[in-house]
């Protein structure tokens, strides 16, 4: 029931916005595109792409965060400075400890050893698999 | 590009077809033919009290959070049911199916079910109590409460409530019709990886399991959303975060949970989704994907989720106790930062549900200490409430039994709970009946504080009390049905008894499984007085009016409005001047004091589109499951048009002059003791609802 008006254009997000909102979508669009690429395409080896994607996808949430979620530490919106206290702490918990668990998971548990190295799969998958109990 | 499905499809009905019916299982045609009677009985009821027309108006498409609470906490208490009747096939399948010769029947080795169906029940049975029961149980009683407790006339978003509603009654009705319509998922509530891929669940029970959690998580989110941005934003003039009510901070922080963890769900089920139907590898095994990723991603919402259900129930229990002790609550900014803090915690603590699958061990031994961390939070709030009720005046009435029942509960449970926590200690009861009958403690403490919160709140909304005799017989049996399955469950988990046995191979378990048989038997029992306490207090209602403070010494907000409360919770919204403000104004003998002038209320207008978006989602669910392209697209396009349609909708709200309010406020009979009763109300909630 907070109601204040009926017109979306009048609402301060959207007026504040003065177009950050193509640029994030277009930004979003390219950022994927080129990851989808990357997969797809087999560009890189394993363990790159796998950095490269990450890389990519760090930039796509900024660009979100900052274009479209306007989280900044501004006065007048204290509600954007909340949610980016809110935004880092979790960021940190659960890309963080994420990436810590899987750092080191592949060797204990022998799993895709592809990852590990650039050979093509196959070739790889052998190798893996006899430095694998490490 | 989708991926190739074995077995027959065709584009009018996808994978359905007749065999998919069950209809040579004796146990399903029977729950069928209860199904369809109970909706005989319903239908024939609301056609010859001709109650389809406020059915209509005054339900299905009521946008008040009193209404849409109530229906959520139906549709909890519905699927409590069904996954009470899981457990019984449970316990008993194990009774029966212990040591190689035991007899089997309708086609089960050993016991009465196979495995085949054994995976499901157990399956539907945890999806369907942590989201289809626990969480539309506690969402509703936080619709309910959190608008009175601050003074508000609604929800923030009352149309988003009203969608959050559908989609979360969608996914249930979702794990319904799995029952009657195909089959359900087999790899446990969480899903264990990769059993729920397409090569090793080629049915379609993974896709209903799936697109029903979707749905259920969507509308939690945006549930969540709502009721953040109520509090945040709706509270009365004078409601400072200093005085708002312990129960309102306890949902403000799980609903801080359910923003920041449920998107991970929806995404995590997405990407199986498209494992499951473009045949990506997000989660297999080889090919570039990675089991555990989906443990990963799953648990980083899995856990903060147990504590998003258990805060609210934390902030009942924080309600009653000093209720029912006559003081106020101990230490208000402890409580308050310690369910902030149970929030923060919970998102570094995940790990803890694998502690078993290969992390390294300082990653380990990192989560062992923050899950144990959790520990000094929940002790705050323990001494909390022991100083509350210590030199209090106890009145041992029904809320007052479960909450401090429920305490009990949190003990044996907590202490357990950091027995897993230590990652040496989880390495022997992992995966066994210990963790099973670890987290019954702590949900069955959500159980209790639920039933708490019910007896307690139900004259505010319903206007009259519920009975207490055979309440508390109820109360007895259902706490000595929770002894009775659980302590065997724990012993059994210490002699290594492993999780989900369809079939017990060791005999000198069977004892135990027996007595536990004897538990749910009781729990069966108490069912009966629940309903004799239904009946009764229906019955007897007019004895049991209540006034505006059903116990008398209550001391919130919320108990100073009318009971049942009227569609626009307060007439006049109140100014608010000490945290318990009922206790504040009693104490300042200003409670009965009734408002100069009314002014005009502004109140949202009924809409028939979240039920219309519910049912689209169903069908689009429904469409995805069984692979029918064209229902889902038709579905899914419907509801685009029908949001546009929403949005161009500018008549969403009216206004009851304020004559109208000082007319439906003078129609509510004051008693002289200076405790207003409403007149001759039947005992529904809406009372007097007029001007729409
Ligand atoms: C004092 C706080 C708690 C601690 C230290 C704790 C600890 C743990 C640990 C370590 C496990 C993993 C055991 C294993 O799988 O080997 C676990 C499982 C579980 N806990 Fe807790 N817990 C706590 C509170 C809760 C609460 C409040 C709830 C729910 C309301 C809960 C529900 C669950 C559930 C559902 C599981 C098992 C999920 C599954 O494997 O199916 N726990 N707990
Ligand atoms: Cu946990």
């Amino acid at each position: 029931m907070t109601h204040t008006t009926d017109n979306a254009w009048q609402h301060p997000e959207v007026q504040l916005a003065s177009g950050g909102y193509v640029v994030a979508y277009v930004a979003g669009l390219v950022l994927m595109g080129l990851s989808l690429w990357i997969v797809r395409g087999h560009v890189l080896a394993p363990m790159e792409t796998g950095i490269a994607i990450s890389a990519l996808a760090g930039l796509a949430a900024l660009i979100q965060c900052v274009l479209l979620l306007h989280l900044n530490i501004s006065e007048t919106q204290i509600w954007h400075t909340v949610a980016l206290i809110l935004f880092i702490p979790l960021f940190i918990l659960a890309i963080g400890l994420s990436s810590w668990m899987f750092h080191g998971l592949y060797r204990r548990t022998m799993l895709m050893p592809a990852a590990h190295v650039s050979a093509p799969a196959t070739g790889a998958q052998a190798a893996g698999a006899m430095k694998a109990p490490g | 590009m989708l991926v190739h499905i074995d077995g027959p499809w065709s584009p009018l009905l996808g994978r359905l077809a007749l065999s998919e019916i069950p209809y040579k299982n004796p146990i399903l045609v029977g729950t069928f033919v209860f199904a369809m009677l109970v909706g005989v009985v319903l239908v024939g009821l609301a056609t010859y009290l001709g109650a389809w027309r406020t059915l209509w108006r005054d339900w299905l498409t009521s946008v008040d959070h009193k209404k849409i609470g109530i229906m959520y906490i139906l549709i909890g208490l519905v699927m409590l049911f069904r996954g009470f009747i899981d457990a019984v096939m449970m316990r008993t399948q194990q009774a029966l199916a212990v040591g190689p010769r035991s007899s089997g029947y309708l086609h089960a080795l050993h016991g009465y079910l196979t495995p085949y169906h054994f995976g499901q029940i157990y399956t539907a049975h945890g999806t369907i109590m942590i989201l289809f029961a626990a969480t539309p149980l506690l969402v509703g009683i936080m619709n309910i409460l959190v608008p009175l407790q601050i003074g508000a006339r609604d929800m923030a978003y009352p149309y988003l409530n009203a969608v959050s509603l559908w989609l979360t009654a969608a996914g249930a009705a979702l794990v319904m019709a799995s029952l009657f319509i195909g089959n359900f998922a087999h790899a446990g509530w969480f899903g264990i990886v990769p059993v729920m891929e397409l090569p090793y669940s080629p049915g379609v029970g993974v896709d209903y399991w799936m697109w029903a959690f979707q749905l259920s998580s969507i509308g939690t989110t945006l549930g969540g959303i709502n009721l953040l941005a109520t509090i945040v934003k709706m509270r009365a003039p004078g409601m400072t975060w200093g005085r708002l009510p312990i129960f309102t901070w306890a949902s403000l922080s799980a609903n801080l949970i359910s923003l920041t963890t449920f998107p991970v769900l929806t995404v995590t089920l997405a990407l199986l989704a498209l494992d499951r139907y473009v045949g990506t590898h997000f989660y297999t095994a080889g090919l570039g994907g990675n089991l555990m990723l989906y443990n990963d991603l799953f648990w980083i919402w899995g856990h903060p989720e147990v504590y998003f259900v258990i805060l609210p129930a934390f902030g009942m229990i924080s309600e009653i106790i000093p209720t029912f002790s006559e003081k106020p609550l101990f230490g208000y900014l402890g409580m308050v930062l310690a369910s902030l803090g149970i929030a923060g915690v919970s998102w570094g603590v995940w790990l803890h549900h694998f502690f078993t699958m290969a992390a390294a061990p300082a990653v380990n031994a990192f989560f062992s200490i923050t899950t144990m961390v959790v520990g000094i939070p929940t002790g705050v709030k323990v001494f909390n409430w022991a100083f509350t009720m210590f030199r209090g005046r106890l009145r041992f009435e029904l809320p007052m039994m479960w909450a401090s029942a429920a305490l009990f509960l949190l003990l044996v449970g907590g202490l357990t709970g950091m027995m897993n926590a230590f990652a040496t200690n989880d390495y022997m009861v992992h995966n066994s009946v210990f963790v099973v009958a670890h987290f019954h403690m702590m949900l069955l403490l959500i159980v209790y504080a639920i039933f708490g919160g019910v007896n307690y709140w139900f004259p505010k909304v319903f206007g009259f009390r519920l009975e207490q005799r055979y309440g508390k017989m109820f109360f007895w049996l259902f706490t000595a049905g929770t002894a009775v399955v659980f302590i065997p469950m724990f012993t059994l988990g210490f002699m290594g008894m492993t999780r989900r046995l369809d079939y017990v191979a060791f005999p000198q378990w069977g004892p135990l499984l027996d007595i536990e048989v004897a538990g749910i038997a009781i729990y069966a029992l108490s069912v009966v007085f629940l309903l004799a306490q239904l009946y009764v207090s229906f019955r007897d209602r007019a004895q049991n009016r209540a006034g505006l403070d059903a116990w008398e010494t209550s001391r919130n907000l919320e108990w100073m409005t009318h009971s049942p409360v009227p569609f626009y919770n307060f007439a006049v919204t109140p100014e608010i001047h000490a945290r318990d403000e009922r206790a504040w104004r009693v104490e300042h003998g200003v409670d009965t004091v009734r408002p100069e002038r009314y002014e005009d209320i502004h109140m949202p207008r009924n809409t028939a589109l979240p039920l219309g978006l519910g049912l689209l989602s169903f069908g689009l669910a429904f469409g995805l499951v069984w692979r029918i392209w064209w229902l889902a697209s038709v579905c899914a396009a419907m509801i685009v048009v029908l949001i546009v349609i929403r949005s161009f909708d500018n008549d969403t709200d009216y206004t009851i002059p304020a004559q109208d309010v000082e007319r439906m406020e003078r129609d509510i009979r004051d008693v002289p003791s200076g405790r207003p009763v409403t007149g001759d109300v039947a005992g529904g909630v809406p009372a007097f609802r007029e001007g729409v």
